[in-house]
């Protein structure tokens, strides 16, 4: 039986009078990878941001976070590190790339700040920028996109958090790089032992890299257990339609169409 | 419906429409006789609330009058420099090519010379009066509303009903002026209040220097007079100021409200 | 979305900077040579547009000179129109004033009976002495306010000051400095109420420094107070604006503290628009030091303006409204140069 990292109790989210999130409960086991899929405001992305602790001021929630290995509440950057969809958007572009990721090291390591820049070309480097040392002063627009969600995620990595919160890393960015990016998350993950909740609505990705797998419709957890028990033997209609939605080639033509009928749903 | 600014500036600018208009009843006669004795301090007789300046004429009568001739100035010389603005802006805009450069050289130029100065060069070849104020004006302050008006024409070219206008067969400048200038004229008519407001304080500094129409009161011919006798008797040059500062916030207060580019949201 | 939304003004800027030079002058140098050569076609119009409008006064340069020097007769005055060109067509004149300028003589000033370059000369610097502590100060002090209220939009501080700016705005420079002149010389007496220094004071060295600089304070006070206020707006704007970014969580999710949000990339990055409009202001700020300069009897070059055109000396205008022109295109150039320098974005040279 392994830890429990993060309980997820009758989460309730709302913004206003419409209900991004009702009544989501799950688990997520120390050194699990977590995939949270669903269409496109489904919730999946409030699910992770309330997790983080990011929801903007307006948002009412009600239920529980918990996260029993820890005696405080786990603070961001330290104990959890959150990737962003859009790498442009979560680097400042007019700071060097070296003093992004060492302020972060500053913050949370107290180090100095040379030992945080030392941290720094070491961080640059595990994610894989050719040349660290030479690239720590340069700013995120000398970078390409993939370049810049790795930077994004040696920020996200420089307080050594346990938890690694990523919101669909890699939609903005192209098929080969999203390759690259996802065999480095893997890499990472599996190396420092750090626990992985991602959130993504590429089902294909999902049943490769994650071991569990939760399913958000309309705000809803439809359906939530290890990888091969959700996309194997899927027991609710949702799951089922969004397997079905992705098809091989070798998918007979006329069943390539899955109408999902939102009535079945409910 | 306006925010509490907006109204604000609506209520302050109806107050001095409203005093404009009714001047001539509430003060009727010439501003600029002498009706009493002179440097008669505010609120010590009846007859002059406001006192009376160095010669006996009556404060409260020439900030009235003054109001006349303020908004008369501001509001011509605002709307000649939108309509002149728009005008250049969309065929410098729409016509492209060389026009464009010529055109925008010359707005280039107009805004290179200090706009109080070329008024007070114009004035000095006019000779002061309303008519050639509001030239002098508005010669310096059209290039903002052609540099504003320009941008959107270039945005709005390209766009579709501007191609049906074409395959209709209408002349470029008919396209430019029926189709293109109306779609374009948003966001020029959200400079009117800050122009109104230049307009304002061009008018009171070239009166205060002396360039003003010397047939009619005007804050700025006011302030000037009380200057003279600034130690004695300094409210005859803060009257007319305050006067100016409501005036010019009203009109800021109003554009504010009306433009609603600014929200105060998280 | 991103790019629109950190990069101010103008993308052909970028142009500009990116062209490799091809002198040998240092990259800063010929950038400066470069850009001066390209306001040239603007220079021009401002010298062919300004010629034309004053060409159109009644009366000319040798009415004016007759009526103040009194006794002429009439065959005195044509020589002296035949002397001046004034017998000639404008285009005729204007092709003489132009290869003057070329040579860098601007005229004759028929108020001061001085050739017009010496006069500006004499009274530019401490024009530019205002205008740059004035810019100094009200940048400043500005974007600090503004840093300010924009650390925390719609908050009690944000709505204060967001409302007094608004109200400073407002505020005529010449009448504040009236104002300021009954406050702080004529009532209290701490400062003195015109001119640039004490007049036959015999100061020298460090006390005449600060006799100049106690002499300074009003106007500066009163030049700067409107931009104080436009860049604190200009900044909360910004700043306000950046709040709503996908940056900001980002740097939140890093467990950055506020004031290092707020400090190092909220603000570093609204600051950059509000340096553009630095340049942008620099022809208003001259325009204001003319009434300024006016009421606080300072002799520099605003209230030659006023002169020149009280005194109906064309020449002298003219040679005002050119020197103006060419300040601000200075002016702007070193903005640009600065700019280069804070926005990674932008290289000079490169």
């Amino acid at each position: 039986m392994t830890e429990t990292y993060l309980h997820v109790r009758n989460l309730c989210v709302s913004y206003g009078d419409t209900a991004a999130l009702h009544d989501v409960s799950l688990d997520l086991a120390k050194g699990g990878r977590l995939a949270v899929i669903g269409e496109s405001g489904s919730g999946k992305s409030t699910l992770a941001m309330a997790i983080a602790g990011l929801l903007p001021r307006s948002a009412r929630t009600g239920g529980a976070i918990e996260f029993p290995g820890f005696s405080h509440v786990p603070k961001l950057g330290k104990d959890i590190g959150v990737l962003f969809q859009d790498p442009s958007g979560s680097l400042d572009p007019v700071m060097k790339v070296g003093d992004q990721i060492a302020e972060v090291v500053m913050t949370h390591l107290g180090t100095g700040w040379i030992s945080a820049r030392v941290r720094a070309v070491e961080l640059l480097d595990r994610v894989r920028i050719p040349k660290a040392l030479s690239r720590l002063n340069s700013y995120p627009h000398e970078f390409s996109g993939g370049q810049k969600q790795r930077i994004a995620l040696a920020a996200a990595l420089a307080g050594n958090p346990s938890l690694l919160i990523a919101d669909e890393p890699t939609s903005a960015l192209d098929t080969v790089v999203q390759r690259h990016i996802v065999n480095l998350l893997d890499e990472l993950v599996r190396d420092s032992g750090l626990t992985l909740l991602f959130v993504t609505h590429d089902i294909a990705l999902a049943s490769e890299r994650a071991d569990q797998i939760a399913v958000l419709y309309k705000g809803k957890l439809v359906e939530a257990g290890s990888a091969a028990k959700v996309l194997g033997r899927p027991e609710h209609p949702y799951t089922k339609a969004l397997i079905g939605t992705h098809i091989g080639l070798d998918t007979p033509r006329r069943k390539r169409l899955t109408e999902i009928d939102a009535s079945e749903l409910q | 419906m306006l925010n509490w600014e907006g109204r604000a500036g609506a209520v302050v600018l109806a107050a001095l429409i409203l005093m404009a208009l009714l001047a001539p009843w509430i003060a009727p006669g010439d501003p600029l006789a002498i009706t009493g004795e002179p440097m008669l301090r505010p609120f010590a007789s009846g007859a002059h609330i406001l006192g009376t300046d160095r010669l006996g004429r009556d404060v409260f009568a020439g900030l009235l009058h003054g109001t006349r001739t303020t908004l008369l100035v501001a509001c011509f010389s605002a709307a000649a420099a939108l309509v002149v603005g728009s005008i250049v802006g969309t065929l410098a805009g729409y016509s492209g090519g060389l026009a464009d450069s010529v055109l925008m050289r010359i707005t280039e130029a107009f805004q290179t010379v200090p706009s109080f100065l070329l008024a007070l060069a114009a004035i000095s070849v006019t000779g002061p009066s309303v008519p050639t104020l509001i030239f002098a004006i508005s010669l310096g302050t059209w290039t903002q509303a052609a540099r504003v008006t320009r941008a959107e024409v270039l945005s709005l070219r390209e766009r579709d009903f501007v191609a049906a206008a074409r395959t209709l067969g209408m002349r470029p400048l008919e396209i430019a002026f029926r189709e293109v200038l109306p779609n374009a004229f948003g966001p020029t008519v959200s400079l009117a209040a800050i122009s109104v407001a230049t307009a304002i304080l061009i008018e009171a500094a070239l009166s205060f220097l002396g360039f003003g129409d010397p047939n009619r009161v005007t804050w700025g011919s006011m302030i000037a007079e009380g200057r003279t006798v600034l130690r004695a008797a300094p409210y005859l040059s803060i009257v007319p100021g305050i006067a100016l500062v409501v005036t010019v916030l009203g009109v800021h207060l109003l554009g504010r409200g009306l433009s609603r580019t600014e929200r105060l949201q998280p | 979305m991103q790019t629109r939304l950190f990069f101010p003004g103008n993308p052909s800027r970028l142009n500009t900077y990116s062209r490799q030079p091809e002198s040998s002058l240092p990259p800063l140098v010929s950038f400066f040579l470069r850009r001066l050569l390209a306001t040239l076609p603007v220079l021009f119009v401002v010298l062919a547009g300004s010629f034309l409008l004053l060409e159109a006064a009644s009366g000319d340069a040798v009415d004016s000179y007759v009526a103040r020097s009194g006794s002429m007769d009439a065959e005195q005055i044509a020589q002296l129109r035949q002397e001046w060109g004034l017998d000639q067509g404008p285009a005729y004149r204007f092709k003489a004033y132009a290869s003057a300028l070329a040579r860098g003589d601007l005229g004759w000033s028929t108020a001061f009976e001085r050739p017009v370059a010496s006069v500006i000369l004499e009274r530019l610097p401490v024009t530019l002495m205002l205008m740059g502590v004035a810019t100094a100060l009200a940048f400043f002090i500005g974007s600090l306010l503004g840093v300010v209220a924009g650390a925390n939009p719609g908050s009690f501080r944000d709505r204060f000051l967001s409302i007094g700016s608004l109200a400073l705005y407002a505020v005529p420079g010449f009448w504040l400095g009236l104002v300021l002149i009954v406050i702080f010389a004529v009532d209290l007496r701490w400062l003195p109420i015109g001119g640039i220094e004490s007049v036959a004071s015999g100061k020298t060295g460090l006390a005449r420094i600060a006799d100049i600089g106690a002499h300074l304070i009003l106007p500066v006070a009163s030049l700067a107070m409107v931009y104080l206020a436009l860049y604190l707006r200009l900044m909360r704007d910004r700043m306000s604006e950046i709040w709503r970014d996908p940056l900001v969580n980002a740097l939140k999710a890093r467990g950055l503290s506020r004031g290092r949000i707020i400090w190092r990339h909220v603000a570093r990055n609204a600051v950059l628009p509000v340096i553009t409009m630095l340049g942008l202001q620099a022809a208003a700020m001259l325009g204001g030091s003319v009434v300024v300069e006016s009421v606080f009897a300072i002799p520099g070059f605003g209230r030659l303006a006023a002169e020149a055109v009280a005194r109906r000396d064309t020449p002298l205008l003219l040679g005002v409204i050119l020197c103006s022109a060419i300040t601000v295109v200075i002016v702007n150039l070193l903005v640009d140069l600065a700019y280069g320098k804070l926005d990674p974005r932008v290289r000079v040279g490169r």
